[in-house]
């Protein structure tokens, strides 16, 4: 192929467009400029219906509900525009300068109506198009509306409008207008939930009349989402835990859907929708807005010796008759580690019933800091549990010997007891005590049941290759938490659901953290539990919550 | 000393021609620029329009830099550069920025750029090397490896998805491989190949891009998106007739009907207020810029810097021919900027480095 041939290729491309301009612009021209002047195309938008999330009883939990905005088209009002914005503004009860700004915000072409008053209630909507006629035009759009906010915010989330991030979201398809998730299960399962907002496309005349129709998308309506949360027993958490600040969660011990999950205090996310009274969520000291069961972490306390006894029963240092003796203190070096009691001869099983930590310190001498912090690997203390939700936030579990600093045997003994360096969120702590529940397997856990009434969900679960035996030693410990005379939880005997668990007290700055971790029935557990509060100053305020969540759970035959 | 470029004597020179082409263009680039940017008679977005002037600067300066450096060193260096310009495709693929739905960004230390271009200049370099050297050295030497150089190379940037991009490669690669004198009967299997792996690669289209090639086919089929875009950029550069609206008067462009009319749509604010005769106009400075490039290379000895040197033709054509054949609605919306006019620096970075490294071609054929 010769230079030559290039040049007339090139050449040939170039005519090409010249005859194609000749024949836009010279033959077809006064044909586009008449279009052009009174610009004859105009797009309608027809707004898409979210999906609805819904609970696994079908109970309706976020849906859309018609909402009317006030719109104006500019090319229509241009002259009167001030005389309508402020005669508008009195029958609305608006400042004029929020119609302005608006109308500004929202100008897109002289033909396209722009939204100047947004939310209006449908009875104000219809008496303003009666007194203004065709100065106004009545938009019908969809507004997400959340049935239980105060229960269901930290699940759920919110949703906005693209248009502050639109430009990030252009290209996989989002219009402006459109409503994106940006928290909960509103972001995560966005491409389910989101439809496709459509439009026509109508030719008018220049007095803005419909005189033919182009062509039309009809818009998709999103999919429905189901969860696995149960919204009776959501009710019930969250009844109990309102005024308190902590965490509830039950879930399915062997397939990891969540059954209720609260986090207190909360907050009214149809307050993110309208765009009101945003700043008493922010301000809160207690921040509400964080959904303390994956984004907080918090030391483990005593909820932690489970983990170091089998630990210590894997690597073979103990076996159930191994005793270390109590006397409310132990002398390491220069300082005194303390009991809560005086326990006298302990072995692994009374030890987990008293919450001794006299044996426990022991076995973690024998031990070593490394294999504790191997251990609390091991059951996902550091890692995230792959719940579907956004924004989870991992535990920490120290590194002897790196961090934070020179490592003293008295780290390690307060490793021992779920003190020190370790923490973690109490999703990652039910997950952990769940290893027991489920036959030795990390179970993940999740919330999405069903879309569009297809069943989606799987269980996902990773075992973890560790002796049966050796877990039947510390189950049984921990039936006696709650069977045992002088059991930790013995209060929730009385509720005859064979529960097995482990409470703890977590030392903190503003007061000690309640845990109560547990599982039932003892045999083949069905349920795992964790209930959290934040400063309660021990665990017995947590085994109260317990108590009464399950005993309401049960008179209410919900189990 | 003598004045290698005949800069000083005042005789037009082809390359003379071309800078005041370019020159000319920047002109007009500014001038549309300022008109886009109008919104309802107000010239609202001075960021962009300063930032433009900027590239412009740090373009002529480019250009002089590459104009300098000896161009064989690149060929020394080719399958380096193409091998460094493979790793960024891939860190582009697993570490890179996300900007809208495409993973086209590479962000270093805040820094980011788009290692797509980098691979347009790389692929030059390389097929004029592996083209030249392989000539007369049997099918393996003379087609496959390049072929396959090719291949990788725009395999990782259909993913990232940049397919306006992808397809320039390809094109490039035929255009090159022709003018080489290997055998025709070559490329004539390599589109046979190409067609049997089209479902292939519609497989693992974006969403977004299946529907722009089905609109491309029928416009109709999606009124709102891509066909609006296509029907108002037509009403556009049809209704400026044949002498235009005149500056600052395109009622699209000033209306707001226009979506992307100052990036990849530009051409239509300039068909709009300039008419027929000033597309024809600008039309006619390409050609001008491509003839006189031709020209050049006819005279040029070295097999290895005339292949190259037909290549940053063939890329400079590819680009007018494809963009101007989009907003024309004759070719499928690709995301091509408009050379030399559309907002945006990175394009026309590559595009003067690569008018760089021919001016220095053409210096030291002269020198010679």
């Amino acid at each position: 192929m010769g230079q030559t041939f290039i040049r007339r290729v090139y050449l040939g491309g170039f005519l090409i467009l010249i005859f194609t301009l000749f024949y836009y612009q010279v033959l077809k021209g006064s044909f586009f400029l008449e279009r052009a002047q009174n610009n004859y195309v105009r797009v309608i938008s027809l707004r898409s219906i979210r999906g609805t999330i819904l609970d696994r009883n079908s109970t309706p939990l976020a849906v859309d509900k018609a909402s009317f905005n006030i719109a104006v088209i500019p090319y229509q009002i241009e002259k009167q525009k001030n005389l309508l914005f402020s005669k508008l503004s009195k029958d609305l009860n608006y400042k004029t300068d929020v119609l302005t700004r608006n109308y500004r915000r929202r100008f897109s072409n002289l033909f396209s109506p722009v939204d100047i008053a947004l939310d209006i209630d449908k009875a104000t909507a219809l008496k303003l198009k009666n007194k203004f006629n065709d100065a106004v035009v009545i938009n019908p759009y969809p507004q997400r509306f959340y049935a239980y906010p105060y229960e269901f915010s930290h699940l759920i989330g919110y949703v906005k409008e693209a248009a502050s991030f639109y430009e990030n979201l252009k290209k996989y398809g989002y219009s402006p207008l459109e409503r994106v998730g940006v928290a909960g299960m509103e972001k995560y399962y966005d491409a389910y939930l989101k439809g496709e907002d459509g439009g026509d496309l109508i030719e008018v005349n220049s007095k803005g009349k419909i005189v033919g129709f182009l062509g039309e998308r009809k818009p998709i309506r999103g999919k429905d989402v189901q969860l696995t949360i149960d919204s009776r027993m959501q009710h019930i958490a969250y009844e109990l835990l309102k005024d308190r600040r902590g965490v509830l969660i039950l879930m399915n011990s062997n397939t990891g859907e969540i059954l209720a999950l609260v986090s207190s205090p909360s907050f009214d996310a149809n307050n993110f929708i309208k765009g009101k009274n945003l700043d008493q969520f922010f301000s809160d000291p207690d921040r509400p807005l964080i959904n303390r069961a994956i984004q907080s972490t918090y030391p483990l306390g005593s909820i932690f010796k489970p983990i170091v006894g089998l630990a210590a029963l894997e690597e073979q240092k103990i076996n159930p008759s191994t005793t270390f003796v109590c006397k409310g203190a132990l002398n390491v070096g220069n300082a005194v580690f303390h009991c809560l009691g005086n326990h006298g001869d302990q072995n692994i099983y009374t030890a987990l019933a008293h919450s001794c930590n006299i044996y426990f310190y022991n076995i973690a001498r024998i031990l070593g800091a490394e294999k504790l912090s191997d251990y609390a690997r091991m059951f996902g203390l550091e890692s995230l549990s792959g719940i579907d939700l956004p924004y989870e936030k991992k535990g920490s579990v120290p590194m002897p010997g790196k961090k934070p600093r020179h490592w003293f045997l008295g780290d390690t003994l307060n490793l021992a007891i779920g003190q020190g360096y370790i923490e973690c969120s109490p999703l990652e702590a039910l997950i952990a005590i769940n290893v027991f529940a489920s036959g030795g397997y990390l179970v993940r856990p999740y919330l999405l049941e069903k879309v569009d009434n297809a069943k989606i969900a799987a269980t996902q679960k990773t075992h973890l290759g560790l002796s049966q035996k050796n877990m039947d030693i510390i189950m049984t410990g921990l039936n006696g938490v709650v069977d045992a005379d002088y059991g930790t939880a013995r209060l929730l005997r009385d509720l005859d659901l064979k529960i097995a668990g482990k409470t703890g007290s977590a030392q903190a700055k503003r007061g000690a953290h309640g845990w109560f971790l547990g599982y039932f029935p003892q045999d083949s557990p069905k349920y795992t539990i964790c209930v959290f509060l934040e400063n309660a100053g021990s665990s017995t305020e947590a085994v109260k919550v317990t108590h009464e969540f399950l005993g309401r759970l049960k008179d209410e035959k919900i189990l | 000393m003598r004045d290698r470029l005949g800069l000083l004597e005042f005789r037009l020179t082809p390359a003379k021609i071309i800078i005041l082409c370019c020159i000319f263009l920047n002109v007009i680039s500014l001038t549309t620029l300022y008109s886009a940017l109008h919104q309802g008679g107000e010239f609202t977005q001075h960021p962009i329009f300063n930032k433009q002037i900027i590239w412009i600067i740090i373009c002529w300066l480019s250009l002089i830099v590459f104009s300098l450096i000896n161009y064989r060193l690149y060929f020394n260096f080719a399958y380096i550069l193409y091998a460094i310009n493979l790793i960024l495709l891939v860190a582009v693929e697993l570490f890179g920025k996300t900007v809208m739905g495409a993973q086209r960004w590479l962000s270093i230390s805040g820094f980011s750029f788009q290692p797509s271009e980098v691979s347009k200049i790389v692929i030059l370099i390389v097929l004029a090397k592996s083209f030249s050297s392989g000539r007369g050295k049997g099918f393996l030497r003379q087609f496959v490896a390049p072929f396959c150089l090719t291949m990788i190379n725009a395999a990782l940037i259909f993913k990232q998805p940049d397919l306006g991009t992808a397809l320039i490669i390809i094109f490039i690669f035929f255009i090159m491989g022709l003018s080489s004198g290997v055998k025709k009967r070559f490329f004539v299997f390599a589109i046979i190949a190409g067609i049997i792996a089209a479902p292939f690669a519609w497989a693992i289209l974006k969403e977004y891009q299946k529907k722009r090639l089905v609109v491309f086919l029928n416009p109709n089929v999606d009124p709102l998106g891509a066909g609006y875009t296509i029907i108002q950029s037509k009403i556009a550069i049809g209704s400026g007739r044949v002498f235009g609206k005149g500056f600052l008067s395109g009622t699209q462009n000033q209306f707001n009907f226009l979506p992307e009319r100052h990036t990849d749509f530009i051409f239509t604010v300039i068909a709009e207020e300039w008419g027929f005769i000033g597309s024809v106009f600008l039309l006619i400075i390409y050609w001008l810029i491509l003839a006189k490039m031709l020209d050049i290379i006819r005279t040029l000895k070295d097999p290895c810097a005339q292949l190259l040197s037909l290549g940053v033709c063939a890329l400079l054509f590819l680009h007018i021919f494809i963009n101007m054949g989009m907003t024309l609605g004759v070719l499928p919306v690709v995301g091509v900027p408009l050379l030399f006019i559309s907002y945006g620096g990175t394009h026309l970075l590559t595009t003067f480095i690569l008018l760089g490294i021919f001016f220095n071609i053409y210096r030291q054929q002269l020198y010679k």
